[in-house]
C-alpha cells in the first residue's frame, strides 16, 4: 500500500515538473509554436494506457491495448473517441488548443485491469500546457493495493474468465481432434482456421459494416467452407497419393506457415477491435462482473458446444463420424463413406473454429496470429481429452481454459499458459491415450 | 533496378552468418528428424539454450565465457529430458506437439517480466561477449576481403569461427552415422519395433539423439548471440524452427551436405526475393492495372508466405530435397 504513494507522489511532481517546463517553452517559443499551428491547423490528443507492475520497487510499464478514451471539451460535448490500439497509444483529432476532459472507460480495460488511481480516470488538458500540435496523456494501470475484491471473488472472476475461454478452446478443438481422428493428420494449421473466421468477421463487421449478428452465420459457414478447401485442395489428395502422416504434418506446418503470413499480409501486423458491442457495461451477477456481450457469447456457446455432443451421441452421422474416427477400415466395412465422413468433419471443424475465432474476437481483439497463439492450448486440450476423439476435445479444452485462467492467480499471467504444458506432459507420462482414448498401444 | 548490387547481397547471404547459424541448427535437426526420424519442431528451444548459456555465465556467474557451453550442455539435457521422457515412447506425432509447445513456453519464460534478473526480459542480454572477441586475429573495424567478400574484421572472424563449426559438426555427424551407434539409430527410423526386438533400448538411442542434434542446435544459437553480440528472446520463436526444418528439407534429410547446401540455397533463394521485392515497393507500392499488389511494409510477410509455400511443395513433389534419396527419407517409415 505503501508502494503505490510513492509512483503518485512522483506523477504529481513530474506533472509540476512538466507544467514549468511547458510553460517556459510557451513563453520563450509563444509566437513561432502558434505561427506553425495556424500553418497546418492539425491538433491531437493522445492518451497512452499502461500498465504498471512494481518489480522489485521498479515499475515495469506494458501498454494497454482496447481501451476506450473519450475526449470532450470542459462544457461537455464531445470531440472524439478512440480505442488504444497494441502500442497502449490512442489519438484524438480535436479543433484548436483549448480545454479538454480525457476519460478513459474503466469497464473497457481488458482482463481485468483496473486504474491505479480510480480518481484519475479523467484527466484535464489545460489550454495554457496545450503548447505543441500535440498533447499527450497517460493512464496507468495495475495493482492499487487497496484492490476491494476478496481473495473469493478474484477466484469467481478467474473462474468466469476461465469458463468463457474454455467454451472457446473446446469450441476450436473439436474440429482438430476429429481430423486426427478420421484422417490421421496432425492439422498445425487449424488455429489459422481460428484466425480465417476472426479477420472475416472483422472484413465484414469494420470494412462492409455488416453487424456481427447478421455476418455471424456467414463467416461460420464461409469457415466451414474453408475447411472443406483446405482438405480437397490439400490433405485429400495427399492421402490420395500415398503421402503418409508424418510428411502431411510438415505440409501442415508449411501451410500454417503461409497462412499466417497471408494473414499479416492482408491483414496487418497491428490488433484492431470489432465495432460491434465493443463498449459495453459490466453486468454485476454478485460478485462477478461480465458485460453481456461476453455471457450472450458464453450461454451461445455452451449451447453449441452441447449441442454438438447430442449430435455426435444421436444422430446417425454423429455416430458415422465417431465409427470413422473410432477405426476407418471397420468402418468403411460396415458402409460408412468415409470420404464422405471426412469431408464433413473438415466442414464441422472450420465452421467450430471460425465460430470460435468470432467469440475470441468479441472477447479481446483480432490480430492476425490469434488462432495460432491458441494452437497449443487446443493441443493441450485434445490430449488430455484423447487425440481422436470428439467429447475427449469438448472436455479437455474446456478443462484447459479454466485451468489457465486459474492458474494466473498464482503466477504472472505473461505466463499463465505454461501449466498448460506441464498438464500436457503430464497426461503423456500417466496416460497418454488421453480421458477419454481407449486403451491402446499408441507408440 | 539494381540488379549487380541484388546479386551481391545474395551471394553474400549464402556464406554470411544466418547461413552458418542455419546450417548448423540443420545438421542438428538432420539428427532428429532425418536420421532418427523423431518430429523435433523446437530446435529453436535448443537454439536459446546455447545462447542463454553463454549470455548468462557471462553476465551474472562472472566466470569466463567458455564455461557457457558447458551450461548450454547442462540446459540441453534439462529440455531434452523434459520433451522426450513423455513423448519418445509414444507416437512421432506427440513429439512434434509437446516440442512445439515447450519451444513457446520456453520463449515466453526468457522474455517474462518474472524472471527479468535471469534472462533479461524482452531485451535479452548484451555486452557479453567481449572475452570472444578479444580472441579476433582481425582489426574489428578494418574492412577485409575482395568484390562482394568484403566483411568488417569482427563479421570476418566469426564467419570463419562459424564454418569451422559447420566443418567440425558435419564430419562429427558423417562419421557417427556411420558408427554402430548410427545405424541402430538409422533403423530406429525405418523399423522402431525390428530394433527393438535386435535387443537395443529404442527409448535410450532416442532420447541420446534428442540430446547429440540438440548440443549441436545448441552451438548455432552461440553463432547467433556471439554475431549479433547480443541474446534476444525473439530470435527463438517457433517460426525459426520452421524456417530451418524448410532449409533441412530442401537440401535433403538424412545427408550431410544436405542441411549445409540447403541453408545456403534457403538465404540465397530468401534474400534475392526480398531484394528483388523490396527493389519493386522502393517507389511506392506495386501496382499492376492500378491494383496495389503489394506495398513495402508487406515484403516480408510475402517472403515467408513463399517460405510455406516452399515447404509444402517440397515435402509433396520432392520429399528427398537436392541430395537426399527417396529410400532414405522414410518420415513415414513404419
Amino acid at each position: 500500500m505503501l508502494k503505490q504513494t510513492g509512483p503518485g507522489v512522483g506523477h504529481i511532481w513530474l506533472k509540476v515538473l512538466l507544467a514549468v517546463i511547458c510553460s517556459t517553452v510557451a513563453g520563450l517559443g509563444f509566437a513561432s509554436s502558434s505561427v506553425s499551428a495556424a500553418d497546418d491547423g492539425e491538433f491531437f490528443i493522445i492518451a497512452s494506457v499502461q500498465n504498471q507492475v512494481l518489480v522489485n520497487d521498479v515499475p515495469e510499464r506494458t501498454p494497454v491495448a482496447g481501451a476506450s478514451i473519450k475526449v470532450t471539451t470542459s462544457d461537455g460535448t464531445l470531440i472524439g473517441e478512440g480505442i488504444t490500439g497494441a502500442d497502449g497509444l490512442c489519438k484524438v483529432a480535436v479543433p484548436t488548443r483549448d480545454n479538454y476532459l480525457i476519460d478513459i472507460d474503466t469497464t473497457s480495460l481488458p482482463n481485468g485491469l483496473t486504474l491505479i488511481d480510480a480518481a484519475k480516470a479523467q484527466v484535464k488538458v489545460d489550454q495554457v500546457l496545450f503548447t505543441t500540435n500535440t498533447k499527450r496523456v497517460t493512464f496507468f494501470t495495475g495493482d492499487s493495493g487497496v484492490s476491494g475484491s476478496t481473495e473469493i471473488e478474484r477466484y469467481l472472476q478467474r473462474l468466469t474468465d476461465g469458463i468463457r475461454l474454455g467454451i472457446i478452446i473446446a469450441m476450436c478443438s473439436v474440429g482438430l481432434s476429429l481430423v486426427i481422428g478420421t484422417t490421421g493428420v496432425t492439422n498445425f494449421a487449424h488455429g489459422e482456421m481460428v484466425t480465417f473466421g476472426a479477420l472475416l468477421a472483422f472484413f465484414f463487421n469494420v470494412h462492409l459494416n455488416i453487424p456481427i449478428l447478421i455476418s455471424g452465420p456467414l463467416v461460420i459457414l464461409l469457415g466451414g467452407c474453408f475447411g472443406l478447401l483446405i482438405n480437397w485442395g490439400i490433405f485429400a489428395r495427399l492421402t490420395k497419393r500415398g503421402i503418409g502422416s508424418n510428411s502431411q504434418l510438415v505440409v501442415s506446418l508449411g501451410l500454417s506457415l503461409m497462412l499466417i503470413n497471408l494473414f499479416l499480409f492482408l491483414f496487418g501486423g497491428r490488433t484492431k477491435q470489432l465495432t460491434s458491442f465493443s463498449k459495453q457495461v459490466n453486468l454485476e451477477i454478485g460478485p462477478i462482473g461480465i458485460t453481456p456481450r461476453d455471457l450472450t457469447t458464453a450461454i451461445l456457446g455452451i449451447i453449441i458446444l452441447l449441442s454438438v455432443a447430442f449430435s455426435l451421441q444421436r444422430s446417425r452421422l454423429g455416430k458415422a463420424i465417431r465409427a470413422v474416427s473410432d477405426n476407418v477400415q471397420l468402418a468403411s466395412a460396415t458402409g460408412i463413406d468415409t470420404q464422405k465422413v471426412i469431408r464433413i468433419v473438415w466442414f464441422a471443424g472450420g465452421a467450430l473454429a471460425a465460430t470460435g475465432g468470432i467469440f475470441r474476437g468479441l472477447d479481446e481483439q483480432v490480430s492476425f496470429s490469434m488462432g495460432s497463439d491458441l494452437v497449443f492450448l487446443m493441443f493441450a486440450g485434445i490430449t488430455l481429452g484423447g487425440l481422436g476423439s470428439a467429447y475427449g476435445a469438448l472436455v479437455g479444452g474446456f478443462f484447459i481454459g479454466i485451468f489457465v485462467e486459474m492458474s494466473a492467480l498464482f503466477i504472472p499471467s505473461e505466463l499463465k499458459v505454461a501449466p498448460a504444458l506441464f498438464i500436457l506432459i503430464l497426461v503423456l507420462i500417466v496416460r497418454p491415450q488421453g480421458i477419454f482414448g481407449r486403451s491402446q498401444r499408441v507408440g | 533496378m539494381d540488379l549487380i548490387k541484388i546479386i551481391e547481397n545474395t551471394i553474400r547471404a549464402s556464406i554470411g552468418v544466418d547461413a552458418i547459424y542455419f546450417a548448423i541448427a540443420a545438421l542438428g535437426l538432420n539428427i532428429h528428424f532425418g536420421y532418427t526420424g523423431m518430429l523435433n519442431f523446437g530446435q529453436a528451444a535448443f537454439m536459446a539454450c546455447g545462447s542463454y548459456g553463454l549470455g548468462m555465465t557471462a553476465q551474472y556467474f562472472g566466470v569466463g565465457l567458455w564455461w557457457g557451453i558447458p551450461l548450454g550442455i547442462f540446459f540441453v539435457i534439462i529440455l531434452s529430458l523434459i520433451v522426450g521422457i513423455p513423448t519418445l515412447r509414444l507416437r512421432a506425432d506427440y513429439l512434434a506437439i509437446v516440442t512445439i509447445a515447450t519451444a513457446e513456453i520456453v520463449r515466453l519464460f526468457v522474455r517474462s517480466v518474472k524472471f527479468r534478473k535471469v534472462f533479461g526480459g524482452t531485451e535479452g542480454i548484451s555486452s557479453f561477449s567481449s572475452q570472444y572477441r578479444d580472441l579476433s586475429p582481425f582489426e574489428p573495424g578494418k574492412e577485409y576481403g575482395f568484390g562482394p567478400f568484403t566483411y568488417t574484421g569482427y563479421s570476418l572472424y566469426t564467419i570463419l569461427i562459424g564454418w569451422g563449426l559447420v566443418g567440425i559438426f558435419s564430419l562429427f555427424t558423417w562419421q557417427l552415422m556411420r558408427s554402430p551407434w548410427g545405424r541402430v539409430v538409422k533403423g530406429i527410423r525405418e523399423d522402431e519395433d525390428a530394433v527393438r526386438s535386435l535387443g537395443k533400448n529404442v527409448y535410450a538411442y532416442k532420447m541420446q539423439a534428442l540430446v547429440i542434434g540438440g548440443v549441436i542446435g545448441m552451438f548455432a544459437g552461440m553463432i547467433l548471440a556471439l554475431d549479433r553480440g547480443s541474446v534476444q528472446p525473439d530470435n527463438y520463436s517457433r517460426m525459426v524452427t520452421f524456417y530451418i526444418l524448410t532449409a533441412l528439407v530442401l537440401g535433403g534429410l538424412a545427408k550431410v551436405a544436405g542441411s549445409v547446401v540447403g541453408s545456403m540455397l534457403f538465404w540465397l533463394l530468401f534474400v534475392f526475393s526480398d531484394n528483388v521485392l523490396r527493389e519493386m515497393t522502393r517507389n511506392g507500392p506495386l501496382r499492376i492495372s492500378g491494383v496495389t499488389i503489394i506495398e513495402s511494409n508487406q515484403v516480408g510477410a510475402v517472403n515467408y508466405m513463399f517460405v510455406g509455400i516452399g515447404l509444402m511443395l517440397l515435402i509433396v513433389f520432392r520429399p528427398q530435397g537436392l541430395f537426399g534419396n527417396r529410400q532414405e527419407m522414410a518420415l513415414d517409415g513404419r
